[in-house]
């Protein structure tokens, strides 16, 4: 393994360490029948998993008979999943957890890293029932297989976005376990400064627990659109377009006055990319300027409230012509204390954390890798 | 700063309540307004990209609000540039987004038995009123 990072010089003493904290990791199950000593049986019987398994016609079917994940209804032509993961258990990437610690948290110098499920989340399954029981049976089974393994291991938590009532009682079962240190809430095509979330938020900011957005399965089910002209043909297309979606909920965010009633309410938005947010800022700003009087409650510049409430995670970082330009994009943003080193383990698209950064300055790589991330979560809970 | 320096521009008649006037005064433009019988002069230049504020609209503004309430308040104190509609405070010249910074200048202006007197900071060589396009306040 590459490890640039912990290596030793030729005098044999260790580099300085760079401590990393990682904003997005996968959990992954080699199969959902892991779930099912979690599930009663009711849901067990309307996921058609364990005793209710359906076989497919022994594979040559595939069809609505099986449980199924809303899930990106784009074909990646690739591997979702990066191919040099697999550990020697056998389990599939990100499936096995002393292992994930090892070829990632040891390999990087991770001090913690934040688990965000990807492959199944259930926020916009259009059964809210099953998915406000999914949502707890799936926190269990991350909180028990993961983060009580490794001290390392923190999690987003899953709520339903549809059911902001359930939301918050979810909330008050597990949100204030060690370990948990935010709120994982999928998009809906409900943007994110509408009234009925504010109950989530107002839980969340009690509870010092950031709203984490990360991308899923837009487009499908009740998942918020990917695009805003049409669907996109292409894996390709719709994965470069994703950004809009933080775009627009931000500044929804904003111009709902969302941070004016709670100041203290922090938004992650991971893996959406970051090269955007000067446009986003400067075009939210300009038009405050002149169209003002429709939201009076923004006492201050949109912009300074995306730079205090809003933090972004970093990967898959922008990769500009000339690598340096970076720099200058979180410097036109005034970005410096909103970027959270992600890696996004083990996804096709991650960032490694010994080569991600390497034409920053060493300061706003301590603040990217490590600090900025302290200042969003309470690890010590 | 030295003494003001008094210049006539028109008769009370030719800015009555309602309307407005462009004067020149050397090489800049002043907007002159009579609002309900108060008298104001401003730089017609948006400091934003400079269009000519003679034609703002001039109106009231939301004041600071809790999220989604709305209180208007103001009425007949802001002047908006007609472009991008960037609103000021035509009393003190400060634009509603940012008093420190963004300003536009404003003169002292009076009516002085029949004419309407501006003051300004030196003698001007040359002033002159200038003809506007027809001006409707939204």
């Amino acid at each position: 393994m590459v490890n640039a990072i912990n290596e030793k010089n030729s005098a044999g003493s260790t580099k300085t360490k760079q401590l990393v904290i990682d904003s997005d990791v996968h959990s992954y199950f080699n199969s959902i029948e892991e779930l099912v000593p979690y599930c009663d049986e009711s849901l067990q019987k309307r996921l058609n998993i364990g005793p209710f398994k359906k076989k497919s016609f022994n594979g040559k079917v595939v069809s609505s008979g099986e449980f199924r994940f809303p899930e990106c209804r784009y074909i990646n032509p690739g591997s979702v999943l990066r191919l040099d993961a697999f550990s020697p258990n056998g389990s599939i990437p990100g499936a096995d957890p002393e292992f994930v610690a090892k070829d990632l948290f040891d390999r990087s110098n991770t001090v913690y890293g934040v688990l965000n499920s990807a492959n199944a989340t259930m926020g916009a399954f259009h059964n809210v029932e099953i998915a406000n029981e999914f949502n707890s049976v799936y926190n269990n089974w991350q909180y028990e297989n993961w983060i009580e393994k490794d001290a390392r291991y923190k999690m987003s938590m899953l709520v339903t976005p549809l059911d902001p009532v359930a939301a918050v009682k979810e909330i008050e079962r597990i949100g204030k376990k060690p370990g948990v240190v935010a709120i994982n809430l999928q998009t809906t095509s409900i943007p994110l400064g509408k009234r009925h979330f504010y109950p989530i938020y107002e839980i969340a900011e009690a509870y010092g627990l950031p709203i984490l957005m990360h991308p899923d399965s837009e487009s499908s089910g009740e998942n918020g659109p990917a695009q805003a002209v049409g669907p996109a043909s292409t894996y390709m297309e719709w994965h470069a377009c994703l950004g809009l979606i933080a775009q627009r909920n931000i500044a929804s965010l904003v111009c709902e006055g969302v941070f004016e009633r709670f100041p203290k309410l922090k938004f992650v938005f991971a893996e959406y990319g970051m090269a955007w947010l000067p446009g986003l800022m400067w075009r939210l700003d300009k038009n405050w300027k002149a169209l003002r009087d429709e939201v009076p409650w923004l006492k201050n510049r949109p912009s300074e409230y995306i730079r205090r409430n809003v933090r972004l995670g970093t990967q898959p970082i922008e990769e500009p012509f000339r690598s340096k330009d970076l720099l200058e994009v979180i410097q036109m943003a005034g970005a410096e204390d909103m970027l959270l080193y992600s890696s996004d383990y083990p996804h096709w698209d991650g960032d490694e954390a010994d080569r991600v950064f390497n034409s920053l300055p060493k300061d706003l790589k301590n603040k990217i890798f490590y600090e900025n991330a302290l200042n969003t979560y309470n690890f010590n809970r | 700063m030295g003494e003001l320096k008094s210049v006539t521009l028109c008769s009370a008649e030719d800015l009555q309540p309602g309307e407005r006037q462009l004067v020149k005064v050397d090489g800049s433009e002043i907007a002159i307004f009579n609002i309900n019988g108060q008298l104001y002069a401003v730089r017609n230049k948006c400091p934003h990209q400079g269009v000519s504020m003679v034609y703002g609209s001039i109106d009231g503004t939301m004041l600071p609000s809790d999220p989604h309430t709305y209180q208007y308040g103001k009425h007949n104190e802001i002047l908006r540039c007609p472009l991008h509609g960037w609103g000021f405070d035509i009393k003190t010249g400060e634009s509603l987004f940012d008093a420190e910074k963004c300003k536009i200048k404003t003169y002292d202006i009076r009516q002085e038995g029949d004419s309407i007197v501006l003051y300004l900071n030196k003698e001007p060589k040359i002033v002159s009123l200038i003809e506007t396009n027809a001006c409707f306040v939204s």
